[in-house]
């Protein structure tokens, strides 16, 4: 089965799309069939970074059944062992992609015959962008030391938590659930998945143990990008100890990627940044960091959704 | 699971062991500061206001208790009552600050001579050989030599306790007049190697020695 890494972080810009480029060509590099898919539904250009500048067939031909199957719309890179499901010249709603057919799309990218596939998510924390994120227990959180994308990656593991135990109620359960909530903990605390999976384990201990196995089972991953020299390299550790001691999800820090303008003039060249610039401090982190992304995979557990 | 901030004892707050020596709780609280306080960029909009005023208050009165003996005493010894903590996780006596100027900290480690005074003196004492050689009125290198042999310490270990070159210690021995420095420092160097030894009297030992070496060459 393949592993499945959704790379995600609450901020636009903050380097998603360049790291999964970036990792996507070393495990290709590294024989591996490695598989992209933009799911920055309505803003894809994954494709531009991995130099396929007009995508033939892209993800809304699936999702419109112009493809029978998800392996239908897959391109060619010009790197060898690399493949992408594009994004690009979407139809103009798909942002807003219903809800049957994430679901299609989800089983779809499950059922893949790739070795590696890397999921690029959008900004922010729609329900897509999370759904998306939860299909695998290997998430990867990406921010840059700056309070702005800080705010938002705790965001984005707030309202994750938040989903995943959504997931697992109706509608009406879950708003006499929040009723509970505010009535046990106060004021504006159903915003806090710690109180509500509280009240989740002593409403419900069943799905409250499911939960507690799901999330102890996560191995999400925090790499914080784009670090400046006056940076504090310690930031990232001390942020994945913090949400592991308030919120009780196990994130592992799993290395800084320094700053670079040579990442830009790449871009803009239209060229790989680890081809073009090997040396780079940068580029050297993002090979460790893939290194050790593929070795601390383990098995994939589980997949939803499969 | 998920952790109530104010439910955890003082030592789950600072994130530290029940046995930790007091300069660690500082440091502690030092980095538990650093995630925790208003301009922190790691739990920036983490907390809402006042919980980070609550947390603060918090770790402030775990760090003030924590860091006065008789408070931790008084805070331990509640723990142990509910049951939270037992009496083998509190204390390892061995854990206190080292000083770094302590200048006899090593000396067992590193192999310096790790015999007292007193065991030697008592070795001498009880060695008969020894005792015949020090009786002698002459007394040359090579006796020397076998009452160090006698108390089986290595060349090394003097040359290392005494700071004088080995080759020195070595001439001492072997009245290689040559090869010995000059009689101001040569005195020393004796002096120190019977010192180092224990072998008394010093001063009458070392004069019987120094004639014979005198009889011998025409240097001294």
């Amino acid at each position: 089965m393949a592993h499945i890494w959704p790379i995600g972080g609450g901020k636009g810009g903050s380097g998603k799309s360049f790291l999964t480029s970036a990792l996507g060509r070393l495990m290709a590099g590294s024989g591996k069939r490695t598989l992209l898919i933009d799911l920055d539904l309505g803003a894809a250009n994954l494709h531009t970074l991995v130099d396929i500048p007009y995508p033939a067939k892209s993800l809304s031909d699936f999702v419109k059944k112009k493809f029978p199957l998800l392996e239908n719309v897959v391109l060619e890179t010009p790197v060898p062992n690399l493949f992408l499901i594009s994004g690009a010249n979407d139809t103009l709603d798909i942002a807003n992609l219903p809800y049957e057919q994430k679901i299609k799309t989800l089983r779809a990218i499950a059922k893949l015959g790739y070795e590696c596939i890397l999921l690029d998510l959008g900004a922010g924390s729609s329900f897509n962008t999370m759904d998306f994120f939860l299909i695998s227990q290997n998430g990867i959180f990406i921010a840059t030391p700056e309070p702005t994308s800080i705010e938002n990656i705790h965001r984005l593991i707030r309202s994750i938590y938040f989903r995943r135990i959504r997931q697992c109620f109706t509608v009406m359960e879950f708003k006499e659930l929040e009723g509970e909530v505010v009535n046990v903990f106060g004021d504006g605390s159903f915003n806090k998945p710690e109180c509500m999976m509280q009240m989740v384990k002593k409403n419900h201990p069943e799905i409250g143990l499911k939960l507690a196995g799901d999330f102890t089972g996560y191995r999400f991953k925090l790499i914080l990008n784009q670090l400046r020299k006056q940076d504090d390299a310690a930031l990232g550790g001390q942020i994945c100890r913090l949400i592991e001691k308030h919120l009780g999800l196990k994130v592992e820090f799993a290395g800084n990627i320094a700053f670079d303008d040579h990442v830009h003039d790449a871009i803009c060249q239209r060229v790989s940044f680890l081809d073009r610039y090997p040396y780079t401090r940068t580029a050297c982190d993002v090979r460790e960091l893939s290194n050790h992304i593929i070795s601390s995979a383990g098995d994939q557990l589980q997949i939803n959704y499969s | 699971m998920e952790m109530n901030f104010t439910k955890l004892n003082y030592y789950e707050m600072l994130d530290v062991k029940p046995d930790v020596a007091f300069f660690e709780i500082r440091h502690a609280y030092n980095a538990a500061l650093q995630m925790y306080q208003a301009d922190s960029l790691v739990s920036y909009s983490f907390f809402s206001q006042s919980e980070r005023k609550e947390i603060l208050t918090l770790l402030e009165k775990a760090y003030l208790t924590l860091n006065n003996e008789k408070e931790r005493q008084d805070y331990d010894n509640d723990l142990i009552r509910l049951g939270i903590l037992t009496e083998a996780a509190k204390k390892s006596p061995s854990k206190m600050p080292v000083s770094i100027f302590d200048i006899n900290r090593d000396q067992c480690k590193t192999g310096g001579l790790k015999n007292t005074d007193a065991e030697f003196r008592a070795r001498i004492a009880a060695n008969e050989r020894i005792e015949k050689i020090l009786a002698k009125q002459e007394i040359r290198g090579g006796d020397l030599k076998v009452i160090r042999n006698e108390l089986a310490v290595p060349l090394e270990k003097i040359a290392q306790k005494t700071k004088v070159r080995i080759d020195y210690l070595r001439s001492i021995e072997e009245e290689n007049i040559e090869a010995l420095p000059a009689l101001v420092f040569l005195k020393g160097f004796i002096k120190s190697y019977l010192k180092c030894l224990c072998i008394e009297p010093l001063d009458e030992i070392y004069s019987r020695y120094i004639n014979c070496l005198a009889g011998l060459g025409k240097k001294s």
